[in-house]
């Protein structure tokens, strides 16, 4: 249940931040919500397990198909974080009347 | 096996067009049109077995989960066609050797009449409906690459073309699809075997319909029928070979293949034969009032076509025989008949018959073969045209659907066909008779010429000589209409009401020809719809909806574009509540620790929400992050939470080297605060609601226990997270990564004007800092690579560690190490290359894409897979050091 409560959290906090003003929170809104994601696909591979090492004696390994793909994932979330990190930072060289940053105090 | 030859002959024919242009130039042809009468001759070669009443048959395994084979089948319906699109063929491509310049031969044109040519044999010899489908596409985009050939004015009618025969495409996609659920096959012979499985079935009238939509689109057939002749664009030998042979002679095969499921039907009869009727009669006025002697072949097409999909309808063994027969008189008298125009226009410069004169006495070779070819049209004995006339004339007659079918319909056909002969007329006198205008001409080369006579000679001689294909007829109408028994025929047959309707359709036809002015003034007055212009405006009002559907969800404003779809969320969580119904119980809880965590994960999300400082927000962001990892690793997710967590840490630094030279105040957030808020919040509930309801619910997925219990055994690793990742699903990150250095290019190429940042910090302690830890991390990167298939680490994790070393040494000196190794394009191409390498390299000795495989003692292929991987991560985090942390052009200039 604690993975529910999680993406509930994380969803709620990244809409919130996406539908705010300002390219930056859009952003980190969605890197928000790709957190969401994570624990999601996590959790669909079950709960109430431990390490995915066999014979660590740690209880039960998790199932560590989820895992492969949300290991991926991550680095994807990365790459398109970044990706729209290098947008904000273009537009912001050229201030057009959409983009809230450029027109910050300072 | 000889039907895969001559498919192979024909494609290595198109192969090796460019090279042949490129030694011989326009003579080229020569050896292509040779290569064609050989395939023609290899086919022949088995026409005894054919004309025995059996087939030749090759196959191949295609697709075997579904049941699809490569089948090849030559029976003879598919010897008639095939033949004639190969001798066809090969006396267009004589003609290009004249016709075409060195330079144009040099162009896509032969290669792509080849290509047409093997797409078509392919088409009649496909025995599997879903090879039929593919090589009937391969016409249509063949015929479209043809017509563009022509150049800007090409662009309207080759896109009407194209739109219109990829919608007949569709259709016989959905027919395939149908009459394989009918039948349980796609193997064509056996659908056609069984006509009651498909009768019976309830697709019958859907499968009929999408046949015929099919056809009628390729054979341009009303209310199709107006690409035909906006395609005439194409340069004149393409125009013979499309409307003689190939392109617009499938929708015929497609109509004769299936005729032993519908023949006879009334549904099918009626459609055809009021469809076929319609097109051969506007076709025959259309081509009457042109003047362009082109533009009268292309509507004459579309009237002898509607001539042909009437009497496929009618469905009788006489009226079959007779659509068979007709097709090879057409083929014959159509391709000469363009041959000789192209030869006009190339001579004289016009094709206008209101330019054109007297040029029997100028060019009394060319005035000869048109005539002969146009007496064959207009069905004057003794020439092919008009046997084949008389069997339509019989085939009609014979409709049987009820009573007055047959009188009406050869009344109808009469008609079109006296039309025909008045046309036919209209080119000979329009281009060759009345007084001599252009002295100066003469007789183009005998080369040049030799094509359309050799077709118009034969059209001649195999009048009287018919009989000689009486075995060959006999045997495509049996196989179209099996356990028929076809007429014989004969190129006299006394005098039957069919050579009555031929002496009328004469002398109405020179009755209209008589008084040609008069018919030609009334004419002139009809006002027929633009077909391309109908098409145009239709294409444009579907591109325009398209505008308008897309304009409701294109918002210049970033909130009220994002807002929709998370409403739909909300909507279908509503959704969701009212239609779930009991949930298995929960399978265990896990570690309660996690629970702390998710409270200070609520407190650090909250804090983002709240935060109004730029510094604040990003710092909230890490420690969210932060707290999810944790949440990972408390739930045995290890590789994923020190993958999270590096990710963290590396977005950490990105963001400080993108924000460094901003504000440092947030833009006040947007004036709807509070229903943003409240829809946030309903996101996130439903969000959670989802999760609670379908995760945790069942033990160990199947596959989970597959892995844990295998992975070791199978691939040597212990750590089996990262052998899912190299080993089992290898393909699936060796994509991830593509995706990657997608991104890693992509910044590339958004950070172009940009300097090195000056070094700006002062401090000490980073600087020094860096300088001693970036040795130890990449060490440390390289220890968790090689370690990666058995403990905690891999491709991602290592990848990332170095990205950090890189990511603090720009952050701290300003400078990105500049080394060519180092160059994100070389670590993506290295990555790329070792990745893929080491995937494909089984396949050499015959093993599976990915099969693990080792190296060296110590060095197993997924090593290498990873290492592959490890580059093309290192090349985004390169990409994005020296795309964000060097300083844009622009703020220098400021300061």
């Amino acid at each position: 249940m604690s993975a529910a409560v999680a993406v509930g959290v994380l969803v709620a906090g990244g809409a919130y931040l996406v539908l705010q003003r300002g390219l930056l929170r859009v952003v980190l809104g969605f890197v928000l919500l790709g957190h969401a994601i994570v624990v999601l696909v996590l959790a669909a591979g079950g709960d109430g397990r431990g390490f995915p090492l066999p014979g660590n004696g740690a209880g039960a390994p998790a199932d560590p198909l989820p895992q492969a793909f949300v290991l991926t994932a991550v680095v994807i979330a990365f790459a398109v974080t970044v990706y729209l990190l290098g947008l904000l930072r273009a537009g912001s060289t050229e201030p057009g009347p959409d983009d809230d940053d450029a027109r910050g105090p300072g | 096996m000889s039907l895969l030859v001559v498919l192979a002959v024909l494609g290595g024919l198109a192969a090796a067009a460019p090279l042949l242009t490129r030694v011989l130039g326009r003579d080229a042809g020569y050896v292509l049109a040779a290569g064609f009468l050989g395939v023609a001759a290899l086919l022949a070669v088995q026409a005894p077995t054919v004309l025995d009443d059996r087939t030749v048959d090759w196959r191949a395994e295609w697709i075997a989960s579904l049941g699809v084979s490569l089948a090849l089948r030559l029976d003879g319906v598919s010897l008639v066609f095939s033949l004639v699109a190969l001798v066809v063929g090969a006396l267009v491509l004589a003609y290009c050797c004249r016709y075409l310049s060195d330079a144009a031969a040099r162009g896509p044109v032969y290669p792509l009449l080849t290509l047409f040519a093997a797409a078509m044999v392919g088409l009649v010899l496909a025995d599997d409906l879903v090879l039929l489908y593919v090589f009937w596409e391969i016409t249509t985009l063949c015929s479209f690459a043809l017509v563009s050939t022509a150049g800007a004015k090409a662009a309207g009618p080759g896109r009407h073309a194209l739109v219109v025969t990829v919608v007949g495409g569709l259709a016989l996609l959905v027919a395939v699809v149908l009459l394989t659920l009918a039948t349980g096959t796609t193997r064509l012979s056996s659908v056609l075997a069984d006509p009651d499985a498909v009768l019976a079935s309830p697709y019958a009238v859907p499968i009929a319909a999408c046949v015929a939509v099919a056809a009628f689109t390729k054979s341009a057939q009303f209310p199709f029928q107006s690409w035909l002749p906006g395609a005439m664009v194409a340069m004149t030998p393409v125009s013979a070979y499309l409307h003689a042979a190939t392109m617009v002679k499938a929708g015929i095969y497609l109509l004769v293949r299936m005729s032993p499921l519908f023949a006879g039907q009334p549904a099918w009869s009626a459609v055809l034969v009021t469809v076929g009727l319609t097109t051969a009669l506007l076709g025959a006025v259309q081509a009457l009032r042109e003047h362009d002697l082109k533009a009268v072949l292309a509507r004459s097409t579309v009237s002898q076509l509607g001539l042909l999909v009437a009497v496929i309808g009618v469905g009788t063994s006489t009226a079959l025989a007779a659509a068979l027969l007709h097709t090879m008189a057409h083929a014959l008298f159509k391709a000469t008949l363009f041959m000789l125009v192209g030869i006009v226009d190339k001579e004289t410069g016009s094709r206008d018959i209101r330019e054109l004169s007297g040029l029997r006495k100028v060019m009394p070779w060319t005035a000869t073969a048109t005539a002969v070819a146009a007496l064959s049209m207009a069905g004057v004995p003794p020439m092919l045209g008009f046997v084949s006339k008389e069997y339509l004339f019989m085939g009609l007659l014979s409709a049987d659907v009820t009573p007055w079918a047959g009188p009406v319909a050869a009344a109808v056909a009469v008609t079109a066909s006296a039309l025909t002969f008045a046309y036919g007329a209209r080119i000979v006198h329009g281009a060759f008779g009345g007084p001599v205008e252009q002295p100066e001409l003469y007789e183009p080369a005998p080369a040049f010429l030799a094509p359309a006579a050799v077709a118009a000679v034969v059209g001649v001689l195999a009048g009287p000589t018919v009989s000689l294909l009486d075995p060959v007829l006999d045997s495509a109408t049996t196989d179209a209409l099996p356990g028929s028994t076809p007429p014989s025929i004969y190129a006299w047959h006394g005098l039957s009401p069919e050579l009555a309707m031929s002496v009328l359709t004469v002398a109405v036809g020179l009755v209209l020809f008589w008084q040609r002015d008069r018919v030609d003034a009334g004419l002139q007055r009809l006002r027929f719809p633009d077909g391309p212009a109908l098409f145009t405006r239709g294409h444009d009002a579907l591109l325009a909806l398209g505008g308008r559907v897309g304009a409701l969800d294109r918002s210049p404003a970033l909130a009220a574009h994002l807002s929709r779809p998370l409403l739909a969320v909300v909507a279908l969580g509503g959704v969701g509540l009212a239609t779930t119904g009991a949930l298995p119980a929960r399978v265990g809880d896990g570690d309660p620790g996690r629970w702390l965590v998710v409270v200070l994960l609520a407190a650090a999300v909250l804090g983002t929400a709240l935060a109004t400082r730029t510094v604040a927000l990003v710092a909230l962001v890490g420690v969210t992050g932060l707290f999810v990892s944790l949440w990972l690793l408390l739930s045995g997710a290890l590789d994923v939470a020190l993958t999270l967590l590096l990710v963290e840490v590396l977005t950490a630094v990105v963001l400080v080297l993108v924000l460094r030279d901003r504000p440092l105040r947030l833009p006040a957030p947007g004036p709807r605060r509070w229903p943003t808020a409240v829809l946030a919040l309903a996101v996130g509930l439903v969000a959670a609601g989802a999760t609670a309801a379908f995760t945790g619910r069942r033990d160990l997925s199947a596959a989970g226990t597959f892995f844990l219990d295998r992975a070791e055994e199978l691939t040597g690793g212990t750590n089996v997270v990262n052998t899912v990742l190299v080993d089992f699903r290898g393909l699936d990150t060796l994509l991830e990564s593509v995706v990657v250095g997608i991104a890693a290019l992509g910044l590339l190429l958004l950070g172009t004007a940009t300097v090195p940042h000056p070094t700006d910090t002062d401090d000490v302690l980073l600087r020094v800092g860096t300088r001693l830890l970036a040795p130890g991390m990449l060490l440390l990167s390289a220890w968790l690579l090689w370690r990666g298939h058995d403990e905690p680490g891999g491709g991602f994790i290592s990848a990332l560690v170095a990205g950090i070393a890189v990511a603090l040494r720009q952050l701290a000196s300003g400078t990105v190490p500049t080394r060519a190794w180092l160059e994100p394009r070389v670590l993506l191409g290295v990555g790329a290359v070792l990745s893929v390498g080491v995937g494909v390299a089984p396949l050499v000795v015959g093993e599976a894409l990915l099969t693990p495989f080792s190296l060296l003692p110590f060095l197993s292929s997924a090593l290498v897979f990873d290492l592959g991987v490890w580059l093309m991560v290192l090349a985004l985090v390169v990409a994005v050091v020296q795309a964000l942390g060097a300083r844009p052009e622009r703020e220098r200039v400021d300061a």
